[in-house]
C-alpha cells in the first residue's frame, strides 16, 4: 500500500504501509508506542523513546501552522510535468512536522509564515494508478473519510 | 440476504415505466431514498415517487432530459440536496429506433446515441464528483445483450449499447480509487411496455433463444441491478452481468 | 601522544571535466600532492577515498582509484557522507595514524557528477532528506536550503542581498583561483537578475555541480618533522550529525551538526572562534555560508546578514576570511572532493603560500564540510608551527 503514496515513490516497503490505506480513506495517521505512549509524526513502527516494535496508528487532526516553504522552478526527473510547485513545512497542532505541496484553497500571495492551516488526505484524480499524497489548506477546510474496508 | 440500502439515496433514469420503475420500487423497498426522471410523462412518473413515498422513503420525480448535459447536471444538484446525500446511480432510459442502415435517417442514429449513450455519459458525469468526494459509490448502466452481439436492424442501438459497455469500464478503472464500483446489467428480451409492441412470432423466437424458456420479468433485471447497488458485491467492478435467462451464452 | 600534520597537496581543475575519468582525475591531484610532498609512492601506506559513488557509473571507486595511482597493495576504502565525505576520509586517515595502525596515508578526493543529466542530478540529491516521507513531493537540495533561508529571513530579518554578498565575494575570490570552475566576478545586479531555482533561491545562490578531485597526504608527527618545511597541523577534529529529516531538526535556521563539530573541534584544538583567521566554509548555498558565521561562531545567531554586510569575511575585513578561494560556489562542488579542496586551501594559508589571496598572519584555519542538510557536518581545525 506504501507505494501508493506520493507522486513518484521511492520506499514501497514499510512497517507503517497502512498509512496510506489510511491517507486514502480520508485519514491522516500518526503512531503511538504501545508500550511507553510516545507519538510521532510521521508515524514509526519502532519506538525511538523507549525501542519497542510494538505501535498502533492515531489519527491527527491535520490543523498546524506553516513554518517555511519554497516555490520549486528547477525540477527534479517525474516532477517536471507540475513545476513550478510550492513546498511547505507545517507544525501540526498534536506536534510533529510534514512537509507537503501547498494546496489550491491557499494563493501564493495569501502565503504568510506561521499562518494557520489544515492538511487534507488527497488522492490523484488524474493518474490510472492509485496515488495518495496530502495537501496544505486553508483552515476550516473540510473532506469526507471513507471507509473501504467495510 | 440484507443488501443494506437502508438509508441510501439513488437516481434512476427512464425511471416512469419498464425495468426502471422496477428498479426505483425495489431499492425503494431495500430502504432507498429514489428519484426518477421524466421528460413528457409526468404522470407517470409522479406516481412512482408516490409509490415510494407510501413507503415511507423519499420519492422525487424530476423533469429532466436525458439528452441534456445541463439537466443532468441540475437533477443531480436537486436530488443531494433534496435527499441529502447520493450513493447510487442507476442509468436506465433509453429508445429504439430500428432499421437496415441503407434506410435509416440521420435523425434516427442521433436520437438513439443521444438519448441512450450521450445520456448514460450526462448522467455518469455528473454524479462523478459527488461521489469521488464521498469516496463511496455504485453505478450501475443498464446496457443490453445487444450491444454484445449483433442484432439485425438496431445498428444504432447496438452502437449506444456497446458503447454503454465500453464506457462504464474505463469509468470503472477511473473511479476505483474513490471507492465507485461501475458496473453493467445487460438483459435480453424483457417483459416491458417496449416489448408488448412487438409481434407474437418474435416473442415466441426470443422464448426459445432463452436455455430458461421464459422472457425476463422487469423485477427479473431489478434485482440483479440492486444487488450490484449494494455492499454485497463491493468487489464487483467493470463487470457485466447478463440478465436474459440465457438467451445469448 | 603523536601528533597528525601535512606531508603534501595537489588539487586538480575543477569543472565539466569530460576530459577524464574518475581516476583520472584522482591521479592529477594525487602526482601534485607527491610532488609538493617530495615523496616517492612507496611511502604510502594506505589511501582512503572521499566520493558519492551512486554519481557514476564505475561501480566500487577505491578499487579503480587505487590501481590506477599505482597504490597496489596497499589498502583502500571508501569514505560515504554525501558532501562530507572529503573530510571523512581525512578523519578516517588521521584516526588511523594516530593509533598507529599507518604512517603516510593518502586522502584522496575524487568526484565525477556529469556522467548524470541535471534533472537526475537533481532528482539524486533531492533525496537526500529522508526519502520515506518528502521525496514523493518532489523535494530538491536547493528547495531545502531554500526552506531555510525562508525562516532565517522571516526570524532575522535577513535579505537576499546579504545572501548574496557571500556569492559576491566568493566569485572575487574565485577569479583569482586558477582551479575554480568560475573564473569570472559577478555583480549584485546580475545575480538577482538570475532565474528561480527555488524561492528564495535563485541560480546566482546555488554553487555548480562539477567534477573535480584533490589530495592531502597526512602523516605521523616524526615524519612529518623530519621531512616537511614548513609543517601545518590537523589539531582539531569535530564530527556530529544531525536527524536526516528536516521535520525534526529543532529549528530551520542554523545546522546543530555544524555547532557541534565546531565545540568539539575547537576544544580539542584548545581554541575559540576568536583565534580562527581563515576558513574554508560549505558554501553549497548562499545561505548556507551565512548560517555558517553564526553556527561556527563567528558572529552571533541572526547576524551573519550583517556580517557579510560589513564584509568581515574578506581578507583585510575585520573578521575570520571565509572562502578566500572562491569557496564551492566559484570553484563548483564535486561532492566528494570539496572536504580536500578546503584543506588543500587552508593548508596553502597557512603555509602562507596564497600569493594575492593571502591572508595575513594565518596561523590557525577552520574547514567546515557540512553532508546533505547537515545530517553530517565535519569541522578540522589546522595549526602551523
Amino acid at each position: 500500500m506504501f507505494q501508493w503514496f506520493g507522486k513518484v515513490n521511492f520506499t514501497p516497503f514499510t512497517k507503517v504501509t497502512e498509512f496510506a490505506q489510511h491517507l486514502k480513506d480520508g485519514r491522516l495517521m500518526g503512531s503511538k508506542c504501545t508500550k511507553c505512549g510516545a507519538t510521532s509524526f510521521p508515524p514509526r513502527a519502532d519506538c525511538g523513546t523507549c525501542m519497542s516494535g510494538d505501535f498502533e496508528f492515531i489519527e491527527y487532526s491535520g490543523r498546524g501552522t506553516l513554518q517555511t516553504y519554497t516555490r520549486i522552478d528547477a525540477a527534479p526527473t517525474g516532477f517536471d510535468d507540475v513545476v513550478p510547485y510550492t513546498l511547505g513545512v507545517v507544525d501540526l497542532a498534536e506536534g510533529g512536522r510534514l512537509l507537503a505541496w501547498m494546496g489550491e484553497s491557499i494563493a501564493a500571495d495569501e502565503i504568510k509564515m506561521d499562518m494557520e492551516l489544515q492538511v487534507v488526505p488527497q488522492i490523484f484524480d488524474e493518474s490510472e494508478e492509485i496515488k495518495v499524497y496530502y495537501s496544505i489548506e486553508k483552515p476550516g477546510t473540510t473532506w469526507h473519510k471513507g471507509d473501504s474496508a467495510r | 440476504m440484507d443488501l443494506g440500502l437502508e438509508g441510501k439515496s439513488a437516481i434512476v433514469t427512464g425511471g416512469s415505466r419498464g425495468i426502471g420503475t422496477s428498479v426505483a420500487l425495489t431499492l425503494a423497498k431495500e430502504g432507498c431514498n429514489v428519484a426518477i426522471n421524466y421528460r413528457k410523462s409526468d404522470a407517470e412518473a409522479k406516481a412512482v415517487a408516490e409509490k415510494i413515498n407510501a413507503m415511507g422513503r423519499k420519492g422525487l420525480a424530476v423533469k429532466a432530459d436525458v439528452s441534456s448535459f445541463d439537466d443532468a447536471e441540475k437533477m443531480v444538484a436537486t436530488v443531494v440536496e433534496e435527499f441529502g446525500s447520493l450513493e447510487i446511480l442507476v442509468c436506465n432510459a433509453g429508445i429504439t429506433w430500428d432499421g437496415v442502415i441503407w434506410k435509416m435517417t440521420e435523425k434516427q442514429w442521433d436520437a438513439v446515441i443521444n438519448i441512450n449513450l450521450k445520456g448514460y455519459f450526462n448522467y455518469n458525469r455528473a454524479v462523478a464528483s459527488v461521489f469521488m468526494e464521498r469516496k463511496y459509490g455504485k453505478i450501475v448502466n443498464v446496457s443490453s445483450i445487444n450491444g454484445l452481439r449483433g442484432k439485425f436492424g438496431q445498428s444504432n442501438y447496438a452502437a449506444s449499447k456497446g458503447g454503454e459497455i465500453a464506457m462504464s469500464k474505463a469509468l470503472a478503472k477511473e473511479l476505483g480509487k474513490f471507492n465507485v464500483n461501475v458496473n453493467v446489467v445487460a438483459p435480453g428480451m424483457v417483459m416491458t411496455e417496449m416489448a408488448e409492441s412487438i409481434p407474437a412470432e418474435f416473442l415466441n423466437k426470443a422464448v426459445d433463444e432463452t436455455v430458461l424458456g421464459r422472457i425476463a420479468s422487469p423485477e427479473d433485471c431489478a434485482d440483479v441491478i440492486a444487488f450490484l447497488c449494494s455492499d454485497r458485491s463491493r468487489h464487483v467492478t467493470g463487470e457485466i452481468i447478463k440478465v436474459d435467462g440465457g438467451q445469448y451464452i | 601522544m603523536t601528533r597528525v600534520g601535512v606531508m603534501g597537496i595537489g588539487h586538480g581543475l575543477f569543472g565539466r571535466r569530460s576530459d577524464a575519468t574518475v581516476q583520472e582525475l584522482a591521479f592529477e591531484a594525487f602526482r601534485d600532492a607527491l610532488a609538493d610532498a617530495k615523496i616517492e609512492r612507496d611511502m604510502i601506506d594506505a589511501s582512503v577515498i572521499g566520493s558519492v559513488p551512486e554519481y557514476h557509473k564505475q561501480r566500487s571507486l577505491p578499487g579503480v582509484v587505487q590501481e590506477y595511482l599505482g597504490l597496489n597493495p596497499k589498502p583502500t576504502w571508501l569514505t560515504e557522507v554525501a558532501c562530507s565525505s572529503g573530510s571523512a576520509a581525512m578523519r578516517t586517515a588521521w584516526m588511523s595514524i594516530k593509533s598507529g595502525v599507518h604512517k603516510v596515508v593518502a586522502v584522496i578526493g575524487a568526484q565525477k557528477m556529469t556522467e548524470l543529466t541535471t534533472p537526475e542530478i537533481l532528482a539524486l540529491m533531492g533525496r537526500v532528506g529522508e526519502v520515506q516521507w518528502e521525496s514523493g513531493f518532489g523535494t530538491t537540495f536547493p528547495a531545502y536550503y531554500a526552506m531555510f533561508a525562508q525562516r532565517h529571513m522571516h526570524e532575522f530579518g535577513t535579505t537576499h542581498e546579504q545572501m548574496l554578498g557571500c556569492a559576491i565575494k566568493n566569485h572575487y575570490y574565485g577569479a583569482r583561483n586558477k582551479n575554480a570552475l568560475f573564473q569570472k566576478e559577478i555583480t549584485l545586479e546580475k545575480a538577482l537578475a538570475s532565474d528561480d531555482v527555488s524561492t528564495p533561491l535563485k541560480v546566482y545562490d546555488c554553487c555548480a555541480n562539477a567534477d573535480g578531485a584533490a589530495c592531502v597526504i597526512l602523516a605521523a608527527e616524526e615524519v612529518v618533522k623530519e621531512m616537511t618545511e614548513k609543517p601545518v597541523w590537523l589539531d582539531g577534529l569535530g564530527c556530529a550529525t544531525a536527524s536526516m529529516s528536516v521535520l525534526r531538526r529543532p529549528n530551520l535556521v542554523g545546522l546543530p551538526s555544524a555547532t557541534d563539530a565546531a565545540g568539539e573541534a575547537y576544544k580539542m584544538a584548545g581554541v575559540t572562534a576568536k583565534e580562527i583567521k581563515v576558513a574554508e566554509v560549505h558554501d553549497c548555498f548562499t545561505i548556507a555560508e551565512l548560517m555558517a558565521y553564526e553556527d561556527l561562531g563567528f558572529c552571533e545567531k541572526g547576524e551573519g546578514g550583517a556580517y557579510i554586510g560589513d564584509k568581515a569575511a574578506y581578507i583585510g575585513g575585520g573578521g575570520v576570511a571565509v572562502n578566500v578561494d572562491g569557496g564551492l560556489k566559484a570553484k563548483g562542488h564535486p561532492i566528494g572532493s570539496t572536504g580536500i579542496s578546503q584543506a588543500v586551501e587552508i593548508i596553502k594559508q597557512l603555509r602562507g603560500d596564497c600569493g594575492e589571496r593571502q591572508v595575513p598572519d594565518a596561523d590557525v584555519g577552520l574547514t567546515h564540510n557540512v553532508g546533505g542538510i547537515g545530517q553530517y557536518c565535519f569541522v578540522h581545525v589546522y595549526r602551523r608551527d
